[in-house]
C-alpha cells in the first residue's frame, strides 16, 4: 500500500505533536514560530518527495493522490508558512503561541484532506476539522470582547451550515446507497435524479458555500474578520477559502457534472449576488479589516463565476485566481499585521499618512490593494481576466459585464485606503520600523505579485498540468 | 542588439525599477536617471520614425515573443505609419515633461517612479499589437495617474474658495477611466470569443477578419462597448467631465502627459481596435459619433470660453479639441484619417507646451487665476513668446500644424458629414476667442506689482522643452510632408481596407504587402 501519498497528513499530524510538547518544555517561548515553520516545510519536503510518486485512491478510496491535491496543498502549506510569519509580529498572540499554533496545524491538516477528498464523510471530517480549528482561533484572544463574539457568530454560523451539510450527505447517501465519490457518479449514471437526492447536493453546496463566504451564508464575514486576530482572518480569507474552494471543485467536477443543467444555473446567479454584495457592502466601511472582509465576499463571487462556467477553462481561471489571491491577501494581511502592531488599531483613520510613516507597508499595501482591484502588471489582473474569458466563452455576457463593472467599484475602495496612505496627513509622525524577517516576507509577496502579473505563462502550464483532474 | 520597439518600451520601465534602489535623499541623480531614460526614449523614436519605410507601410520594426501560447498572447510589438508618429509625440512630450518635472521638490523619488511608469504604459499603449497587452499597457498607464494628481497636484481655487479640490479630481478620474476601460474590455473578450481563433494577435486578427468579419450583427454591438469604453478616455462628450478636472488639478508636468498623449490613447485605441476590426460596427456607429464631436467641439469652446482658471481653460480647450480629431476618424476617409492623426500629433505637442508655460507662471506667481494675472510679459518675455505661439497653434493659424491637420478634417469629412464640419469651422472662432483671451488676461495689459519677482526661464536648460515642443510644432506645420505622408502610408489601406466597393483586388494586394 502506497502510504507516501498521506505523507503530507502525516507530517502535519506529527508536527502537532511535536508542537504539543515543545510548549510543555519552553511555555511561552518566543521562539516556537521556527519549529512550527520547520514543520510547514517538513511538509513541503514531504509534499516534494511523494508528489511524483504515485497517482491513485486510498483509504478504500476516500482519499485520492493527484497533481490537483499536490498543487493546493502547495499552496495551503505556503499560506501556513505566511500565518506563522504574522503570528510573529502580532503582540495579542505572541504571548501564547504554542496551542494557536496546534490549531493552526489541524487547520492545515484539514485543509489538506479537503484537497484530496474523495468522499461526502471525509469531506465533512476535513471539513469539521479545518472550521473547528478556526472557531477556536477566532475566540483566541481571551480577554478581547471583541474577538470572543466574533469566535461565537462563527461558531453559530459554523454550526448551521454544517447541518445543513450532513442532512445533505445523507440525503445523498439514501439515494446512492454509499458515500463515496465512486458511489454517487455510478448513481447518476442513470437519466433520473429524484428530487431528495437533489436536495441533498444543494444542501452540500450550501455547506460549502459558507467556507468560501458566498452568497446567501456570508452574513457571518465582516464581524468575524473585525474581531479575530487579524492572522487568523488571513488565515479564514486565504486558507480556509481556498479549501472550500478545492472541495466545492472536487464536488461540482469531480461528482456532479452530469446534474451539471441545474447548478449551471444556480452558480452564475450566486456568483452575481456575491459580488454585487461583498463590493457594494465594502464601500461604506471605516475599518481596514471589515473592509477586507467585504472584499473578500467579492473575490468569491468571482471564483464562483469561474466554476459556474462548467468548463476546464473555468476551473483553470479559477487555480490562477486562488493562486494570485493568495498572494495579494497575504501580503496585505501582513502589512495590516504589521500596521496595527505599531499603530495599535484598524481603522481607516490609522493609515493615513502611511507612506510617510512606512514607505514600505505602504508599497506593499498599494500593491497588494491593486492587485486585488485587478490592475496590471499585478497578478489579481491576470486572474480577473482569465475568469472574464471563461465566463465569455461560456456566452454568460450578463456576468461578465457584472463583473467587469464590479472591477471599478472595488477600485474605488481600495483606492480610498490608497488615498489615505498616499494623501492623508499621519496623526504622529513617528517612523515605523519592520524587522528584517518580514521584510523579506513582505518583498518576497510583492515581488511574486508582480511576477506572477508579468510572466504569467510558467504558473499557467503549471495550473495546467496540475488541473488534469482525476476523477 | 535591442530591438527598437524594445528599447523605447523598456528604457522607462527600467529606469523605473531602478529608482527603487536609490535612497530619497539623491534627488538630482534620480532625475537625471529620468532624463536619461526618457532621452533614450526619444532617441529610439526618432529614429523609429526615421527608418519607418514609407514605400513599404504595414507594422514595421515588430518584435514578437511568445508569451502565453495556450491563450494565444504574443508580446508583440510594432508599429505601423500611425502609431509611429503617436509614439514619437509620447517620446517627446515624456522627454519635456521629464525636464518641466525638475519643478517637482517633493518626494522626488516617488513621483518619478510613478512618471516613467505612466511613460511606459503608454509607450507599451502605442507599440502593442496584441490586445492583451494593449489593454495591459492601458489599465497600467491609467492608475499612476492617482497617486500623481493626488499627492503632487494642487486644488482648483477661484477667488480663494476651493473649487473642488485635488483628491476629488483625482478620483473621478481614476473611476471614470477605469469604467471606461472594463466596458472596452467586455467589447475586446467578446471580440476574442466570437473571432474563434484563439489569437489576441492584431495583424491577424485584422487578415482574419478581412476575410471573414464578425456578423453585423455582432458588430453592432460590439463595436459601442469599444467606441465607449475607449471614448471616455478620448474623450467622447458627455463623457468628458473627468478631463478638464483632472488636468486642471494635476502638477503641470502630468498634465502635459495627460493632455499631450493620454487623451489620445483613447482615439488611437478607437482607431485601432473598434474601426480596425469592426469596419462594419464602424459604419454604423460613427455618425453617432461624429454628431457626438460637434458638441465636444462647441460645448467644450463655450465651456473653456467661462472659465478663469488657466489650466481649466486649456483643458476644456483640448477636450473641445479632441472632438475635431474624432470627426476626423469618423470621416472613414483617407484625409479624415491623415488629419485625425496629425491633429492628435500636433494638439499633443501644443497642449503640452501650454500646460508647460501655465506650470511656470503657477510656479512663479502662485496663481492660475485669469483676473488676477496680467502683465508679465515684461517679466517673462521667453515664456510670454511662447505662450502667443501656443495660442496661434491652437487657434488653427498657418504655418502650425494644427492649421493642416484641421483643414485636412474639414476637407476629408465635407462629403459625408457637411454639417458637423461647418460647426467645426465655428468652433476655430471660438477656440480664438478664449485663447486670445487668456494671451492678453496673463501676458499683456498693466504690469501688476505683486508679480515683480517674477523670473523668466533664463538659462538653455530651462528653455530647453519649449524650444523642443516649439521646434517640433512648427517643423510639421512647416513641413508636414514627411510625418503626413508617413501617417498615409498606413492610413490609406486602412481606410481602403475598410470601404468594400473599393476592394478591388490592387488594394487587397497593397494591404496584404503591408501586413508582415
Amino acid at each position: 500500500m502506497p502510504w507516501n501519498a498521506l505523507a503530507v497528513e502525516a507530517v502535519l499530524g506529527l508536527w502537532i505533536l511535536v508542537l504539543l510538547i515543545a510548549d510543555a518544555l519552553a511555555p511561552a517561548s518566543k521562539r516556537l514560530w521556527v519549529l512550527a515553520l520547520a514543520g510547514i516545510f517538513a511538509a513541503a519536503a514531504a509534499l516534494a518527495w511523494a508528489r511524483p510518486a504515485w497517482h491513485g485512491q486510498l483509504v478504500q478510496g476516500m482519499f485520492v493522490a493527484d497533481a490537483f491535491a499536490a498543487y493546493f496543498k502547495g499552496l495551503l502549506l505556503l499560506t501556513g508558512a505566511l500565518v506563522i510569519l504574522m503570528t510573529r509580529r502580532f503582540a495579542p498572540l505572541s504571548n501564547a503561541t504554542g496551542a494557536f499554533y496546534m490549531l493552526l496545524f489541524t487547520a492545515l491538516l484539514g485543509g489538506s484532506v479537503l484537497a484530496s477528498v474523495h468522499d461526502f464523510l471525509m469531506l465533512f471530517i476535513g471539513l469539521e476539522l479545518l472550521t473547528f480549528s478556526l472557531y477556536i482561533m477566532t475566540a483566541y484572544l481571551k480577554t478581547d470582547r471583541r474577538s470572543i463574539e466574533a469566535g461565537m457568530k462563527y461558531l453559530i454560523l459554523g454550526s448551521v451550515s454544517s447541518a445543513f451539510l450532513v442532512y445533505g450527505i445523507a440525503l445523498v447517501y439514501g439515494f446512492a446507497g454509499g458515500t463515496s465519490f465512486a458511489a454517487v457518479t455510478k448513481a447518476l449514471e442513470s437519466p433520473l435524479t429524484p428530487a431528495a437526492a437533489q436536495t441533498g447536493f444543494f444542501l452540500i453546496l450550501a455547506g460549502l458555500s459558507f467556507k468560501i463566504a458566498a452568497l446567501p451564508f456570508n452574513l457571518w464575514v465582516p464581524d468575524v474578520y473585525e474581531g479575530a486576530p487579524t492572522p487568523v482572518v488571513a488565515m479564514l480569507s486565504v486558507g480556509s477559502k481556498m479549501s472550500g474552494m478545492v472541495a466545492l471543485i472536487r464536488v461540482l467536477y469531480g461528482v456532479l457534472l452530469p446534474l451539471q443543467g441545474l447548478w449551471g444555473l444556480l452558480l452564475p446567479v450566486l456568483a452575481a449576488g456575491t459580488m454585487v454584495y461583498g463590493n457594494l457592502g465594502a464601500l461604506p466601511q471605516t475599518n481596514i479589516k471589515r473592509l477586507l472582509g467585504y472584499s473578500s465576499i467579492g473575490h468569491a463571487g468571482y471564483l464562483l463565476m469561474g466554476l459556474a462556467t462548467a468548463t476546464p477553462e473555468g476551473l483553470f481561471a479559477v487555480g490562477y485566481y486562488l493562486l494570485a489571491y493568495l498572494f495579494s491577501s497575504l501580503a496585505v494581511f501582513f502589512a495590516v499585521v504589521l500596521v496595527s502592531d505599531s499603530v495599535g488599531g484598524d481603522t481607516l483613520e490609522d493609515y493615513n499618512g502611511l507612506s510617510q510613516r512606512s514607505p514600505l507597508l505602504a508599497g506593499v499595501l498599494f500593491v497588494g490593494l491593486l492587485s486585488l482591484a485587478g490592475v496590471p502588471p499585478l497578478a489579481g489582473f491576470v486572474g480577473k481576466l482569465l475568469v472574464l474569458l471563461a465566463a465569455t466563452e461560456s456566452r454568460m455576457l450578463w456576468l461578465v459585464a457584472l463583473g467587469a463593472v464590479n472591477v471599478a467599484v472595488s477600485l474605488y475602495y481600495y483606492l480610498m485606503v490608497v488615498k489615505r496612505m498616499y494623501l492623508g496627513q499621519p496623526r504622529s509622525p513617528a517612523l515605523i520600523s519592520v524587522d528584517p524577517v518580514s521584510t523579506g516576507a513582505l518583498i518576497i509577496l510583492t515581488a511574486g505579485i508582480v511576477l506572477i502579473g508579468v510572466f504569467q505563462d510558467p504558473f499557467l502550464e503549471q495550473i495546467r498540468a496540475s488541473l488534469a483532474f482525476s476523477q | 542588439m535591442i530591438p527598437l520597439a524594445t528599447g523605447i518600451l523598456l528604457a522607462p520601465a527600467l529606469a523605473a525599477l531602478a529608482l527603487l534602489a536609490v535612497q530619497p535623499q539623491h534627488a538630482g541623480l534620480i532625475r537625471r536617471i529620468a532624463v536619461a531614460a526618457t532621452m533614450i526614449s526619444l532617441a529610439g523614436a526618432v529614429m523609429m520614425m526615421a527608418t519607418y519605410d514609407r514605400a513599404r507601410a504595414g507594422f514595421q520594426h515588430e518584435v514578437w515573443l511568445p508569451w502565453i501560447g495556450s491563450l494565444g498572447i504574443g508580446f508583440h510589438l510594432g508599429v505601423d505609419g500611425i502609431s509611429v508618429v503617436l509614439v514619437l509625440l509620447h517620446a517627446l512630450c515624456a522627454f519635456t515633461g521629464v525636464l518641466i518635472s525638475y519643478s517637482i521638490r517633493e518626494r522626488v523619488k516617488e513621483y518619478f517612479i510613478f512618471y516613467l511608469l505612466l511613460i511606459t504604459g503608454v509607450f507599451g499603449v502605442f507599440l502593442s499589437l496584441d490586445l492583451f497587452f494593449f489593454y495591459f499597457f492601458y489599465e497600467m498607464a491609467v492608475i499612476p495617474m492617482f497617486p500623481l494628481i493626488g499627492i503632487w497636484g494642487s486644488d482648483v481655487k477661484e477667488q480663494g474658495v476651493v473649487r473642488f479640490s485635488k483628491e476629488y479630481a483625482t478620483m473621478k478620474l481614476t473611476i471614470y477611466l477605469t469604467l471606461g476601460a472594463v466596458v472596452a474590455l467586455i467589447g475586446l473578450l467578446a471580440l476574442y470569443a466570437n473571432a474563434g481563433l484563439r489569437s489576441f494577435d492584431i495583424p491577424t486578427l485584422m487578415r482574419h477578419f478581412g476575410t471573414s468579419p464578425l456578423s453585423p450583427e455582432l458588430q453592432r454591438w460590439i463595436f459601442p462597448l469599444l467606441a465607449v469604453g475607449f471614448g471616455v478616455i478620448a474623450p467622447v462628450w458627455p463623457l468628458h467631465s473627468w478631463s478638464p478636472i483632472g488636468h486642471a488639478a494635476a502638477p503641470s508636468p502630468v498634465s502635459m502627459l495627460h493632455a499631450g498623449v493620454l487623451m489620445k490613447l483613447g482615439s488611437y485605441a478607437i482607431i485601432r481596435v473598434a474601426v480596425g476590426l469592426l469596419p462594419e460596427g464602424a459604419r454604423m456607429w460613427l455618425p453617432w459619433l461624429a454628431g457626438l464631436c460637434v458638441f465636444n467641439i462647441i460645448y467644450g469652446g463655450f465651456v473653456a470660453m467661462a472659465q478663469r482658471d488657466l489650466k481649466l481653460i486649456i483643458g476644456y480647450s483640448s477636450s473641445s479639441h479632441m472632438g475635431y480629431v474624432l470627426l476626423g476618424i469618423a470621416c472613414l476617409t483617407p484625409l479624415g484619417l491623415d488629419g485625425a492623426v496629425l491633429l492628435m500629433f500636433a494638439h499633443g505637442l501644443m497642449t503640452a507646451l501650454s500646460f508647460a508655460l501655465v506650470g511656470h507662471i503657477y510656479d512663479q506667481t502662485h496663481t492660475r487665476y485669469l483676473p488676477d494675472l496680467g502683465g508679465l510679459a515684461k517679466q517673462t518675455p521667453f515664456i510670454a513668446a511662447c505662450g502667443v505661439a501656443a495660442a496661434m497653434a491652437s487657434s488653427g493659424l498657418p504655418g502650425f500644424a494644427n492649421f493642416v491637420s484641421e483643414l485636412l478634417i474639414f476637407l476629408g469629412g465635407w462629403d459625408r458629414y457637411p454639417v458637423p464640419v461647418i460647426c467645426g469651422v465655428f468652433g476655430v472662432v471660438i477656440t480664438a476667442v478664449y485663447m486670445l483671451r487668456l494671451v492678453r488676461g496673463t501676458f499683456f495689459g498693466e504690469p501688476k506689482p505683486a508679480f515683480h519677482h517674477v523670473q523668466d526661464a533664463t538659462t538653455a536648460f530651462q528653455r530647453l522643452p519649449y524650444l523642443v515642443l516649439l521646434a517640433a510644432l512648427i517643423w510639421v506645420g512647416c513641413w508636414p510632408g514627411r510625418v503626413l505622408q508617413t501617417v498615409d502610408a498606413s492610413a490609406r489601406p486602412f481606410i481602403e481596407r475598410l470601404t468594400p466597393r473599393q476592394s478591388s483586388p490592387m488594394h487587397f494586394a497593397e494591404s496584404e504587402r503591408g501586413a508582415p
